[in-house]
């Protein structure tokens, strides 16, 4: 018996060791030959597990700008090579990801994870050897606040921001227009709840009375009572700091009960395209922030969306517009500089570069505080007439915004 | 007042949603003593098959009970027959729990392979819709689903008690050893049992679905408080599992007021520690769960 046991221990190592050296030397093909090989970028994506649909979102948009930039004769006249390990949407795996990223496979340039509780102990680890740290996702305020001087968040705003110009509308209305009461509901979640209560934050300020304030776990499946709250209350706004399926099940439940707010502005949830087809033709009205949207008349996005829609048949979504910004902030550094390898002295000028100056991406223009938080506001989309547009800034607008929802 | 009004309708409407769910899993504890712990795997698998029968014929969701709810059936019978039936009666109830966390992994897995994590909800022109009732809106979806858990409970009660199969599987249930003595085929009947369980899944995730957004691991967020419901209600009693999701059901409804929705969801596991605590065997039924 024990002989078997050992026996089958030492297949299995032997197998392991075979997988990691295959893994290993594919991702380090090139070593030693500085400036010559292609650039290589280490990653690792949440590709199974909770985060793994946005995950994936990510993962195309980086390998569609890897395949854009080497088409268009390489970075340093180098090609880029990227090597993507699946972290399970598990934060100790995020960092023994990049840890190997960086020690055993020698890559030149990391770029992140997706979401904040990945990003964190991912950004750590780079910070640890000096690594510029540019990622696509983790808005939320805990992010910024961990002492890291490496890290870029490479969309328009932090989560506490999403709703700036949305705030800027309602505060320029003349005070009697304004809306009186506010009812907020959000998911137990940083980025979620940064949404809702940057919104909520700046309506205090313009003595906008709070009547509920619900926090709810993320797994919530009942929002009945939540719903029968915010329409006791009779609110005229209705702020959700949603995912996507608690915004949906919250306004199915908030139909159900004929409450029939004057604004209603949900996260994330109404940019998804299954949106409408859960909620049916009473989307009309509904307001959202988004960081990205294919039709803005950004310089380089034209470009994107028809070289992503070209290679994958449908037009990028806000996580691969997130992923492509990352690779462009990274290369505009790389070609400033004129460097890319792993030496701290070449991450460090990469570093300095991006915290003095403004970087032209699909999302807009970009600038960062020393913390690494972008210094712009998302765009505020809402349904009209059946189909999403930008009407907030009145400079990029597609359509005017609707102050009076009409009845859902 | 009617904050008040409106929560308790709300939660007699959920509480009857609850019963349903949970009265497949008291069964199959009752029948067989196996933890099944894929119970809300199935009703999410309802679910799902309930939105494709919608998308793809646009007919409405419950006409596909007619197809899902025989399914389920022989799917149970077969899967007592073929996998829960080879467990050895010493380890059973501990190694159903292995075997049946097994099954809802394959379960949440096909489901996004198949139908891909996407988040969906089945678009219904009468989702919105309530009826007015002394102040309080009972939506039309929740009511069809308090409907369907109070027809399917009371044939399940009928079965149970008028017909000889009724007899023959509470006799499995009260004593397999005597049941046998006097002629009963009692693995036939634990495998019907445990069909008829698994149909209670199907008319359960069907409800479901008419009134929430559906995604695979969805089921994982169900079983903490359907578990919660059987021990409450007595592992085995389907009358005893009813009275107590009606009363958490109610409970989490009103608790929702002062205490918010965070708080609110741990009467489940307060209800359940007090049980275990107060009376392991369950409050309600549960002559049955002394003997463990």
């Amino acid at each position: 018996m024990k002989v078997t046991t050992h026996h089958r221990l030492g297949v299995l190592a032997l197998a392991s060791a075979l997988t990691l050296t295959g893994c290993m030397s594919s991702g380090s093909s090139d070593e030693g030959e500085e400036g010559e090989g292609p650039i290589t970028i280490g990653i690792s994506l949440p590709l199974t597990g909770d985060f793994s649909e946005p995950g994936k979102g990510v993962q195309r948009g980086y390998e569609a700008w890897a395949d854009y930039v080497n088409d268009n004769g390489g970075l340093l006249g180098r090609d880029v090579e990227l090597t993507i390990l699946d972290d399970q949407s598990n934060a100790d795996r995020v960092a023994s990801d990049y840890e190997k990223l960086i020690n055993q496979d020698g890559v030149d340039l990391v770029f992140g994870p997706f979401s904040t509780r990945l990003v964190v102990p991912a950004a750590q680890v780079a910070k640890d050897y000096g690594f510029l740290f540019v990622e696509p996702a983790g808005a939320a305020e805990e992010v910024f606040t961990q002492g890291f001087d490496n890290l870029f968040y490479a969309a328009p705003a932090v989560a506490d921001d999403h709703y700036n110009y949305l705030a800027d509308a309602i505060e320029a209305l003349p005070e009697a227009e304004r809306p009186k009461t506010a009812a907020y509901a959000a998911m137990d979640d940083p980025f979620a709840m940064g949404t809702a209560y940057g919104l909520k934050t700046r309506l205090e300020e313009m003595g906008v009375e709070t009547v509920v304030d619900e926090v709810y776990p993320p797994n919530t499946t009942d929002f009945g009572s939540i719903a029968a709250k915010i329409a006791d209350s009779k609110a005229d706004v209705v702020v959700g700091g949603t995912q996507y399926q608690d915004a949906v099940n919250m306004i199915v439940s908030l139909r159900q009960l004929d409450y029939q707010p004057k604004m209603a502005a949900f996260s994330t949830a109404p940019t998804n395209p299954e949106f409408p087809e859960a909620i049916g033709d009473e989307t009309e009205g509904i307001l959202s922030p988004t960081g990205y949207t294919p039709e803005a008349d950004y310089p380089t996005n034209a470009e994107f969306v028809e070289y992503y829609t070209e290679r994958e048949g449908t037009p990028p979504a806000e996580d691969e517009a997130n992923a492509w910004t990352t690779g462009q902030v990274v290369a505009a550094a790389v070609e400033a500089v004129g460097c890319a390898d792993p030496d701290p002295e070449c991450q460090q000028q990469l570093i300095d570069w991006l915290r003095d100056n403004e970087v032209d991406t699909v999302v807009g223009p970009l600038t960062w505080d020393a913390e690494g938080r972008p210094e712009g506001a998302h765009l505020i989309q809402q349904y009209v007439d059946g189909e999403i547009r930008i009407v907030l800034p009145e400079d990029a607008a597609e359509a005017d915004l609707i102050l009076e929802k009409p009845e859902w | 007042m009617s904050l008040f009004f409106q929560s308790l309708v709300l939660g007699v409407l959920l509480g009857g949603l609850y019963a349903l769910l949970a009265a497949g899993l008291t069964l199959y504890f009752g029948v067989m003593r196996v933890v099944m712990i894929a119970h809300s795997a199935f009703l999410i698998l309802a679910a799902y098959l309930a939105w494709f029968f919608t998308t793809e014929t646009g007919l409405d969701p419950l006409l596909s009970l007619v197809v899902t709810v025989p399914l389920f059936f022989v799917t149970g019978v077969l899967m007592q027959r073929l996998l829960i039936s080879r467990l050895r009666p010493a380890t059973l109830t501990m190694m159903s729990v292995l075997l049946t966390f097994s099954i809802a992994l394959v379960i949440e897995g096909m489901l996004g392979f198949v139908f891909s994590g996407t988040q969906r909800r089945i678009r219904l022109p009468y989702s919105g819709e309530s009826i007015e009732l002394f102040g309080a809106n009972i939506a039309v979806v929740k009511l069809i689903a308090f409907g369907l858990a109070a027809v399917s409970l009371g044939a399940l009660f009928l079965i149970l008690k008028m017909t000889q199969f009724g007899q023959a599987l509470r006799a499995t249930i009260q004593h397999p050893d005597a049941a046998r003595l006097i002629g009963i085929n009692t693995d036939r009947i634990a495998g019907y049992g445990f069909g008829l369980g698994l149909a209670t899944a199907a008319i359960g995730g069907t409800a479901l679905a008419l009134d929430s957004t559906i995604y695979p691991s969805l089921h994982w967020h169900w079983i903490g408080p359907l578990m919660a419901i059987i021990v409450v209600g007595g592992l085995g009693s389907i009358p005893g599992a009813a009275i107590a999701a009606m009363l958490l059901g109610l409970g989490q409804s009103l608790l929702q007021i002062p205490l918010g929705t965070t708080w609110a969801q741990t009467i489940f596991y307060v209800a359940l520690f007090a049980t275990l605590m107060v009376r392991p065997q369950g409050f309600f039924g549960g002559r049955l769960a002394q003997r463990f």
